[in-house]
This record gives structure tokens, sequence and C-alpha cells, in this order.
């Protein structure tokens, strides 16, 4: 028993030396290594000789040696706080400043608006087909029951290539692509680029965007174009947002509707709006039941099959809902109108 | 359009006013623009339809609104003061070709007085936008947009030989038209001529010289019914389109040329004038009326909605159509001459839904027995690839896919480009062969606008001739950089992009696309300085280029900043199959890193270093950086520095440091000898 404490009392003397000649972080962990070694630390080692004690001598002496550890500790804890060795605080002169911020690139509007909309139809179970920009008569026409010389054909004024190829004037010949390889059921929007032989003014240029949906399946109705339609223009323009349905004429539809959305810009409280004319609705998309020729064109038997489809322009729609006035602008490219969209 | 309220009243007792009739012609489909107060009148701009030329004058307006209110149509009668001449006496009529011109009509009326119209006439004929002329020309309007049926008025005394012959034009025929053109004709239009010559171009505009004037006593009445196509045909050749052709091709009402000549002698003889006995009517094959079978399950079944029978019987008897029950809820429902565009029961249907009113069909989600899943996940690499892009600071541009050939010259793609036939301008005559020309116009564009650095790209088709009958589309992305480098604060100065900028970001585009093995290969291309562009490969499979574009190509733009332009083909980067994604063990042991700094001949490029590097075949080496790239006075002439980091590791204990001591004397002997290294 007396050895011990004598023991505690020799390796505190040891310490201090020890102590009083560290110089450095290094020093003070090699004197913790020294004293708390897992293996041949001097306290692990005055800790062993514990076992060889009796039952009181053993909770006297540890007692004296737990007592004696924690001084050790504390003096070690005291002595690498002092040498530690971590750079200071280096102060920020004006926190006012602005930060440093990565630049992202901004999507082009059409991009993002084509983008939203296809969202909207991925989320209602529709996948996006595609094709070509340079199209055949037949195609864009023909197989769309729009017959030669027919003046319904001056609503899609074409630019063509030669007697046999044109560029598209809308998405619509996809249909007829899709249909002819794939039987129904089919749930699909088509996006892409369309081309018209206009003269440009604020709401036409000869190039621009539209997105078309196509469903054919058994049972297939009107109230169900209704519905969907309905279902996308809430998505994208909120849930308040009134539209109407009004009969039209597609030759690739019947029956054909367009639909008019409320006016989000006057709410049709200006007679002199720039947007709706004071009528208070905008027309923003044209729909049907696909004409039963075009089934018969592709071999889809229009007795068993029904369909809807319907045509939005991107541009023009992108142009009521982020009120841009100019068409030319998204073609323009001008960075301060393109990086707008980034916070979009 | 234009559509008069007081004139509808003409045709059926309105019990409403003209803002409520606002409404119902918006419910079927007759979409009001605009509409004009005038001197207690309401004149509406009416949208009508290619397939609806029943619209095109009153009394088929009327025909929708009177359906609607359930009110009848007025029964009207034209009482003609007659002569005891019969018009066959006066006039012969005699038809060529009876599928060019179904079925002409004529009557002749003597005495006429020209004269400015009435009041009441006038009023008319201002409602719907025209001029008022004389009472002649003005009744002939009336007539047409009241019926929907054009009518042509002759000086009978004009026509040679009293024929009238409908006939095609002979070579080398020409005719002065009403408004003084004279016109060349073709053999394949179709005229109206006397014994000589052509004295009117059927269906589209009539002659001056046998024209209406002060002088005319005696007047010939035209009221035919043309082919639509031959028409069309004619007015496009000839760039002309008039109210008469207009409706001819949409297909006039067979049945309403008699009625049309009638009102018009009707109204003549208001004036005083006689009208000669008897209709002359030329109808050599007369047509049958179309019927079509209606089923109500069907109508049913195609809007989603049960309507009650009879309201489908009212509503299309309504319309002038005729229902005859087949059996029960189906009827053969025979269709009038007037509605050219009821040929199918879908077209039926669409009657009865807009009646019905499409407002009041349900609204449905279209229920899906199946998805499909996408057949490919293009899309989705699109959109990946363009935030890759947007995170480099890249803006997104579109640009027309027209280009200017004299802008195309200059950058020789070598591709052979696609004209329009009927181009906007010659500025944008053929489709674009590359991206890059119109990526160089944006940044001039944004150059001039203040921007100090335009870095942008596009994604979007190029069109060329493959061969003379094959033409080709493909999907390319477009990369420019010129000018300052966006994101840049009051921290650092501002700095200008360069050609490692534009590769960097190829480079993490590739793989963050999840693909590898992109390699480059210094190669020549017309749109980037000699030596300074390079040829892109994705596994040995080219990709497209990317350089310093020509300062003579630049200069054509005036741009002035060095810029840098990539073309990359699309189909290679988003049709690829990747192999499926696995998760790679993260290291449980420490690695070791050392440095190795070495001089070279400046010849050799970094990619054959880079290559020698790769190749090393050295235990426990797992991966390597070049940190430094040195030229200057402390190294010798012709020699280049690098500095390498190389990183080690084995995988299952920490690497001692002598095996990192061998590794690297293993790679500097196998580097001495593959890149003749020297140590500095």
């Amino acid at each position: 028993m007396s050895s011990l404490q004598e023991k505690i009392k020799e390796y505190r003397q040891i310490f201090q030396d020890l102590a009083s000649r560290v110089k450095g972080a290094k020093e003070a962990e090699e004197l913790r290594q020294q004293f708390f070694g897992r293996k041949k630390g001097h306290l692990t080692l005055l800790f062993d000789e514990l076992k060889h004690l009796s039952p009181q001598e053993r909770k006297r002496a540890g007692k004296a040696l737990n007592d004696f550890k924690e001084e050790i500790q504390k003096l070690l804890t005291e002595l690498e706080e002092k040498f530690r060795t971590e750079k200071p605080v280096r102060l920020v002169e004006d926190l006012t400043l602005p930060g440093k911020k990565l630049y992202w690139g901004s999507p082009h509007p059409i991009t993002l608006f084509q983008r939203e909309i296809e969202k909207i139809f991925m989320s209602m179970g529709f996948s996006v087909e595609e094709g070509p920009e340079i199209e055949t008569d037949y195609y864009n026409f023909e197989a769309l029951n729009f017959p030669p010389h027919h003046p319904a054909r001056d609503s899609w004024d074409t630019l063509y290539i030669n007697n046999k190829l044109l560029l598209r004037t809308h998405t619509s010949p996809v249909q007829v692509r899709v249909m002819e390889k794939k039987k129904p059921p089919i749930r699909i929007i088509i996006p892409g680029k369309v081309f018209r032989r206009e003269t440009p003014d604020p709401t036409h240029l000869p190039m621009f965007y539209q997105v078309e949906g196509l469903v054919v399946d058994e049972g297939v109705t009107f109230a169900h174009l209704k519905g969907t339609l309905q279902y996308f223009i809430k998505a994208l323009f909120g849930e308040k947002i009134k539209l109407r349905f009004r009969p039209s004429f597609f030759p690739f539809t019947e029956p054909s509707a367009e639909v008019d959305i409320e006016c989000i810009v006057c709410n049709g409280q200006d007679p002199n709006c720039r947007v709706c004319g004071g009528s208070g609705w905008k027309e923003i998309l044209g729909a049907g039941m696909v004409d039963p020729q075009v089934f018969k064109n592709v071999n889809i038997d229009p007795e068993k099959y029904s369909g809807w489809a319907f045509g939005l322009g991107i541009d023009r729609t992108a142009m009521f809902a982020f009120q841009i006035p100019e068409m030319r602008y998204f073609y323009e490219n001008d960075l301060r109108f393109l990086r707008q969209f980034n916070r979009k | 359009m234009k559509i008069s309220y007081e004139w509808l009243k003409e045709f059926v007792d309105l019990n409403i006013s003209p803002e409520e009739l606002t409404s119902l012609f918006n419910q079927v489909g007759l979409m009001v623009e605009t509409t004009e107060k005038i001197e207690g009148d309401a004149v509406y701009e009416i949208e009508t339809y290619a397939n609806r030329p029943d619209t095109l004058g009153h009394l088929g307006v009327a025909r929708e609104i009177a359906t609607l209110l359930d009110l009848s149509l007025k029964s009207k009668t034209w009482p003609l003061v007659e002569l005891e001449q019969p018009t066959s006496d006066l006039i012969d009529i005699q038809i060529m070709d009876s599928k060019l011109c179904p079925r002409y009509c004529g009557l002749v009326v003597k005495g006429v007085k020209v004269c400015p119209s009435p009041e009441w006439l006038r009023k008319r004929v201002e409602a719907i936008g025209l001029r008022p002329i004389n009472n002649v020309v003005d009744i002939s309007n009336y007539v047409c947009f009241s019926l929907g049926q054009p009518i042509h008025t002759f000086d009978l005394n004009k026509i040679g030989g009293a024929k009238i012959i409908i006939r095609k034009a002979r070579k080398g025929e020409t005719i002065r038209t009403l408004e003084g053109m004279l016109v060349d004709l073709s053999p394949e239009m179709m005229v109206i001529a006397d014994e000589s010559r052509p004295v009117a171009i059927a269906g589209v505009i009539g002659g001056e010289e046998s024209g209406i004037t002060e002088k005319t006593r005696d007047v010939f009445i035209e009221s035919a019914n043309f082919n639509p196509i031959s028409v069309r045909l004619t007015a496009k050749k000839l760039g002309l389109t008039t109210d008469a052709s207009y409706r001819f091709e949409r297909g006039a009402d067979v049945n309403c040329a008699p009625v049309a000549a009638t009102m018009a002698a009707s109204l003549l003889c208001s004036f005083g004038a006689m009208a000669s006995r008897g209709l002359l009517d030329v109808y050599p094959a007369p047509g049958k009326l179309k019927t079509v079978t209606l089923r109500l399950k069907r109508i049913a079944e195609l809007l989603g909605v049960e309507i009650p029978s009879d309201f489908v019987i009212k509503t299309l008897t309504g319309l002038g159509l005729k229902l005859k029950e087949e059996g029960k809820n189906v009827w053969s429902v025979e269709v009038p001459s007037f509605r050219v565009d009821l040929e199918r029961e879908a077209d039926l249907i669409e009657e009865v839904a807009r009646f019905y009113d499409y407002d009041r069909i349900p609204s449905e989600v279209t229920p899906a027995k199946s998805f499909e899943l996408p057949a490919d996940r293009k899309r989705e690499r699109l959109w990946r690839l363009k935030e890759i892009l947007f995170h480099q600071g890249f803006d997104e541009v579109i640009n027309f896919s027209f280009a200017d050939p004299e802008k195309e010259k200059i950058w020789q793609t070598g591709l052979n480009p696609i004209k329009l036939k009927n181009p906007i301008s010659s500025r944008s005559s053929m489709l674009r062969t590359s991206l890059l020309p119109g990526l160089v116009e944006n940044a001039v564009w944004n150059f001039n606008r203040e921007a100090e650095g335009v870095h942008i790209f596009e994604v979007g088709n190029i069109y060329f001739w493959e061969d003379k009958e094959v033409h080709k589309e493909k999907l390319r992305l477009g990369i420019l950089s010129t000018g300052i480098r966006e994101g840049q604060t009051w921290k650092e100065p501002k700095k200008e992009t360069d050609f490692f900028v534009l590769k960097g970001a190829v480079e993490s585009l590739v793989s963050l696309l999840g693909l590898n093995s992109l390699d480059f290969k210094s190669e020549g291309h017309p749109f980037f300085e000699d030596g300074q562009s390079l040829q892109m490969f994705l596994k040995n499979e080219p990709l497209g280029y990317l350089g310093v574009i020509k300062k003579a190509i630049a200069r054509n733009y005036e741009l002035e900043s060095p810029a840098y332009g990539a073309e990359l083909d699309l189909s290679e980067l988003l049709e690829r199959q990747l192999k499926p994604f696995t998760f790679v063990q993260i290291p449980k042991f420490p690695g070791t890193s050392r440095d190795l700094s070495f001089l070279l001949d400046e010849s050799v490029p970094y990619q054959e270093i880079h290559r020698q590097l790769q190749k090393l075949n050295v235990p426990y080496l797992e991966r390597f950086e070049v940190y430094d790239r040195f030229q200057g006075e402390s190294i010798p002439p012709g020699r280049v520095s690098f500095a390498v980091r190389f990183f080690f590791r084995h995988q299952a204990r920490t690497l001692q440091t002598e095996e990192v001591d061998r590794a690297m004397l293993d790679i500097l002997s196998q580097l001495k000898t593959s890149l003749k290294i020297q140590l500095r």
C-alpha cells in the first residue's frame, strides 16, 4: 500500500520534471503517451498493480490512483492548450460586401415552358414522341384529311423545298407517323419546331414551337378531352384560371374545338387590353376528336377506337403566361431577355 | 365575315339584344372577334371556317341562330315584273364542261336605270364594309352577302352574239378585269365568253368591257355554280381573291343559284325594270343530296354524355336536315346542299354538340388501362446535358433554322444545303448546315448591347442533302464562348474566356453524361484557325469539332474578341447505351501522394504524356494529376516542365514508405523510356 502511495509521489515528481521541459504540442502528446499509453503508460501500469492488493486496500489505493489520474489529466490538458497551434480566426473586414455567386446559365424560355408542359403530361402517363421537321405533303396534309387544293390549307401557309418536301407546318404529322407504327392504346405528346410562310409581326414568325397531344383507345370521349385539357391548363396557369370550349374547324378532328382561357393580363376588365382585345378571353389551343378519316388513313378502325388530339403554340402561350409583347424576343437571343428566365 | 344584326332580322325575328347575340355566336363556333355599333345597328366581325361556306351569308348565320333560339326562318318570295319576251330569246347559255360548271342560271332585266342606291341598301352595303357604288352593283353585293351565292351582272348589249359560253380559256387570250388589270389567261382557267372572247373569269372577276356602266339599260344576271378547285387554282394563279372566288372555292350551294338570280332580278324590278320571262337554268347533271346514318348511341360514345333524341331531332331539323327513323334511335339523315361540310356521322355529331353547348359536356380525366415505359431516356439526357452547360455558365439560345446563303458561304461547312422553293426572303432562303454561324450572330448582337462576354449553346437540327434525293436532319449541339467570363466579383479581376473553358465544358459534359473515352485528334477544319482545332471522338466514333474560330470568319460579323466554338453530333451523346450504374467501394485505408517534376521536349503534346501516364504499369498507383506546366527562363529552350502528382493506395492495408519509393522509381524509369523525360 505504502509503496503505491510512494509510487504516486514519485510519478508526480517525474511528471512535473517532464512537463517543465515540454516545448511544443508534439512533446505534450508524447508526455500523454508516457502516462496514458494503452500498454506501457505509467498510469496504466499503476492501475495494473491494483489487482495484487486485498479488497480493502484496493478500494483506498484505487481512489488515490483515480485522484492522481485526474490531476495528471488536468495538467496535461492545460499543457496541450498552451501549445495548441491553430491558425487564428481571420476577421472579415466588411461582411456587407456581396457574396461570391456562381453564374448559372439560363434555359431558353421556350425550353423552360416546353419542359413544364411535358412534365404535366408525363405525370398523367403520357410519353413524348418526336418526328422530322422536313415532311412530305402526305404526312403534313393528306393523311390529316386536308384534300389537295382545299382552302383549309390557307391557314397552314407552307414553306416548300420541292414538289415532294416541305417544312412541317404543325406537329400533327407525327400523330400519323406514330399511329402508323403503333396500335392503341396511344397516349403521347409531341413537342417540336414548326414552320409557316408568315410575314414576321409581333405575334407571327416563320418558325415557332408547338406541342401536340394524342390519345387513342377504346371508349375515349370528348368529355375526356375536356377533363384532361382542363387539368393541364390549371396545372400550367393555376387552379383559378377559367376556360371555355367553343366549336371550331380542323380537318383532322371532328368535332373540333378551340379553348380560350381567361385573360390573365386584364381579367376581362380592360376594353383596350392588347392581349385579349377586351373580350376577356385568349385563344390558347385547338383540339377535337380524331377525325374518322385520319384513323382510316392509318388503318385504325374508327368504330372500335376513338381518340382526341390537341395542339398548342408554345411561343404564344409562353408570351401570354410571361406577358411578353413580341414573339421575336424568343429568337433574338438577347442575353438581357434570356437571363430573366433563370429565375423562373 | 361581317354580320349585321339588322340584316339578320330580315331572316329571323330576333328576340334578343345584340349583346346577348354575341355569346350565342360563340357557343356555336361563330367566334365574334369584334363588334361595332353603326347607326342603330350592331356589326360583328365573325370568324368563319373553310368548311362552312353557308356562313358566308346572313341567311346561313340566321339559320344557326334560329336553331339555337328555336325560331323558324322567315320565308321570303321574290316577285318579278315580267316582260313578254322569254329569257331564251334574249340570251343563249352553253356549258362546255359540266364538271367545271355544274349549273348556270341567267335572267335578263331590261330598262334598268343605273343610279345611286336608296338609303336602306346603302346601309346594308356599308355594314359589311363595302362602298356603295350604284343600285346594280349594290344589289349584287346585297344578294351575295344575304345568301352566300355570288352573282355577276353584265351589260347585255356588250355580250357579243347574245351568247354565254362557259369554257376554258384559249391560249393567248387576255381580259381586262373590272379592276382595270389586263390579265393573261391560261388554258386551265375557266372563263365566261361571248361568241368571240372572254367576258369574265368564271367565279373570280368580271371583265371591264362587259361591265355595268351608267349607260347600261339591259342587264344579264349570272348566278352559277363553279368547281371549287378550278376557281381556287385560277384565283391563286392570278393572285386575286374576290368575294366570289372566296365563296366558290369553299363550295357554293348548287341549289341557291336560281334563288339568287331571281332575288337580284326582283330587286332590280323594284327600281322600275322588267325581267325576262322564265329563268334560264342550265343544270346538265343535277346532283343528289347526301344521306348519312346517325346513331344516338354513337353520340354518347363520342361525346361522353347522353343527349336526348328529341334534342337531336329538333337541332338537326332546325339546321335544315331531314331525319328519317331507320330503327330505334337510328336515323337516315338527308343533308341539304348548302351544308357541304356534312358527310359522315362524326360531322352530324359535331352539329349536335355545338348546339348542345360544349360547355355543358362534362369534364372527365382520360382513363388509362396501362402506362407505357418511355422507349429511351433521350429526353432526360438532353435535359441533363443542358443542365451541365447551365452549371458551367452557358446560356441557352434558339435560332431560326433558316440561313442566309451569303453568310453560309463564309463558313464552308462542306454540306450540300437545302434551299427553299418559296422563302420569305433571300436572306432566309435555305436551311442551316451548322449551328455556329447563328451563335456568332448572337454573340455580336449581345456585344452590341452591353454584353462583355457571351457564353451560349444551342441544341437543334441542321439540314442537308446527303445525295440528290436523300435529305438529312441531324440534331447538333453548338457551343460558343467569347469575351469576359461570367460569375466574377469584386474579389477577382475580370478574366477572359479561353479555349480550355470550352474544352472543359465539353469534357465535363461527356463524363457527367456517364460516358468516358472522349478522345481528341488534332485535325484541320474550315471554321477554325490552322492548327487550332481538334476533332472529338467517342469510342472511335467522330463526335464533332472544337477550336479557335477563324479571324477571317469573325471579321465578316465584326466580332472582335477571340471566339471559341464547338459543334457536336448529339445522336452519339444521347443514344449510346450506358452500363447500369453501380457504386464503387470507398477506400478503407489511407492513400499517399508523391510529386514529380520533369522536363521534356516541348513538341510532345500533353495528350501523349497523358496516354503514357495512363499506360504506366506500377503497383498501387491509383491516379495522377497534372498540376503545373511551365516554360520560361529557368527551363532550357525547347523544353517544357511538367509537374505531376501521383496517388498510391493499397486496398487492404496502409502502404509503407519504401513501397511508394519503389513505385516512384518504377514510374521514373518507365517515363524515361516512353517520354524521354529528364528530372528537374
